[in-house]
């Protein structure tokens, strides 16, 4: 981590985006859509669980209800902090705490929460950004959870372009319009990142960068740092 | 057609939703059948010729909409009843597909209880 003091900024203009009411309430829409999948099997599981008796809960069902409950809660979980960042980003409320963040460290510490088997890196030797952490690892880590998918091995390959850091992440390839505004009608997504790639564009937007999808990668840019080492 | 507990088909692309409501029915003396699309089920149904379909909307391969659209065109096996279990709190397209009643998620447990007792053929 850099000794380099952090500075707190407010997101840039960019960063928000003032959606026609048309759209705005079809990504509430959608939103909700996708929330209330995992919302009704927590209550369910919760609800059979507290009907059963304790000899009945440390059983087989009763442990398959526990399961089914915390795994709707963690899906609740990812789908609630998206929608809520997504939001705060669109009025740029979020101030960010901009700081040099070397990349291979950034991939190191949410590898494991995307649910990345296979992960290889391709990155020069103390490639850095100027971003907030926190940020940029959600944006990370929806990125390679996407490109995980089905359990596809996942390749991050990084360059310097100018004033910028491009990293291209190859591994499942992203679906046509990946990065477009969710729309109520598409099917459910069971991991609860149904919103991650949306709200991965406006974090990257944010960071003074940008997100956009190829054929067969996801591309992240964003502004480069000095190496820290 | 085998005798015994009446036959529920659970229709839905979300695999815990699906498991969660087979769990209730089964607890419930229900036998259970599910799909995770509407083509699934076309299968199901002309395989097994259940009492009543929990069918949710929004589902890949084939909606919920086009498989109810199938089933009508299936002789008797169209009037297998059906019950809409859907994300979206509008009713309108319950209607549009001719279900027999419509369950916003998250509905209750008894809410469902009380539809499949109802509707169950």
């Amino acid at each position: 981590m850099s000794n380099e003091p952090r500075t707190e900024t407010p997101a840039p203009e960019g960063a928000s985006e003032h959606l026609p009411n048309d759209k705005r309430s079809s990504f509430l829409g959608f939103s909700a859509h996708e929330i209330r999948n995992p919302l009704s099997t927590a209550l369910w599981s919760a609800e059979l669980l507290a009907r059963l008796s304790s000899e009945e809960r440390g059983g087989a069902r009763g442990e398959k209800l526990s399961g089914m409950c915390l795994r709707a809660l963690r899906r609740l979980k990812i789908l609630v902090e998206d929608h809520f960042l997504s939001e705060r980003l669109a009025i740029g409320g979020l101030p960010l705490r901009l700081e040099v963040v070397t990349v291979a460290e950034a991939i190191a510490s949410i590898a494991g929460k995307a649910g990345v088997v296979n992960l290889s890196l391709d990155l020069p030797q103390g490639l850095a950004v100027r971003a907030d952490r926190g940020m940029l690892e959600h944006a990370l880590e929806a990125l390679l959870a996407a490109a995980a998918r089905e359990g596809a091995p996942v390749r991050v390959e990084g360059a310097r372009a100018d004033d910028e850091v491009r990293l291209k992440v190859r591994g499942a390839p992203p679906a046509p319009d990946a990065l477009a505004m969710p729309q109520k009608g598409t099917p459910s997504d069971p991991s609860g990142r149904a919103l991650a790639l949306y709200t991965a564009r406006r974090v990257a937007a944010a960071l003074g960068g940008s997100l956009s999808a190829s054929a067969d990668a996801y591309v992240l840019a964003l502004p480069i740092a000095a190496d820290p080492h | 057609m085998a005798e015994g507990p009446p036959l529920v088909l659970v229709v839905d692309d979300d695999p815990d939703i699906l498991e969660a409501i087979c769990d209730i029915l089964g607890a419930e003396g229900y036998r259970v059948a599910r799909a995770r699309h509407g083509l699934e089920a076309l299968e199901r149904v002309e395989a097994e010729r259940p009492a009543l379909i929990l069918l949710d909307l929004m589902m890949p391969v084939m909606d919920g909409v086009a498989f109810a659209s199938a089933l009508r065109r299936r002789g008797t096996l169209g009037s297998v009843p059906v019950v809409v279990i859907s994300a979206d709190s509008n009713p309108d397209r319950a209607v549009a597909v001719g279900a027999r009643g419509f369950l916003a998620k998250p509905f209750d447990i008894d809410a469902l209880l009380a539809q499949v007792a109802a509707n169950v053929r």
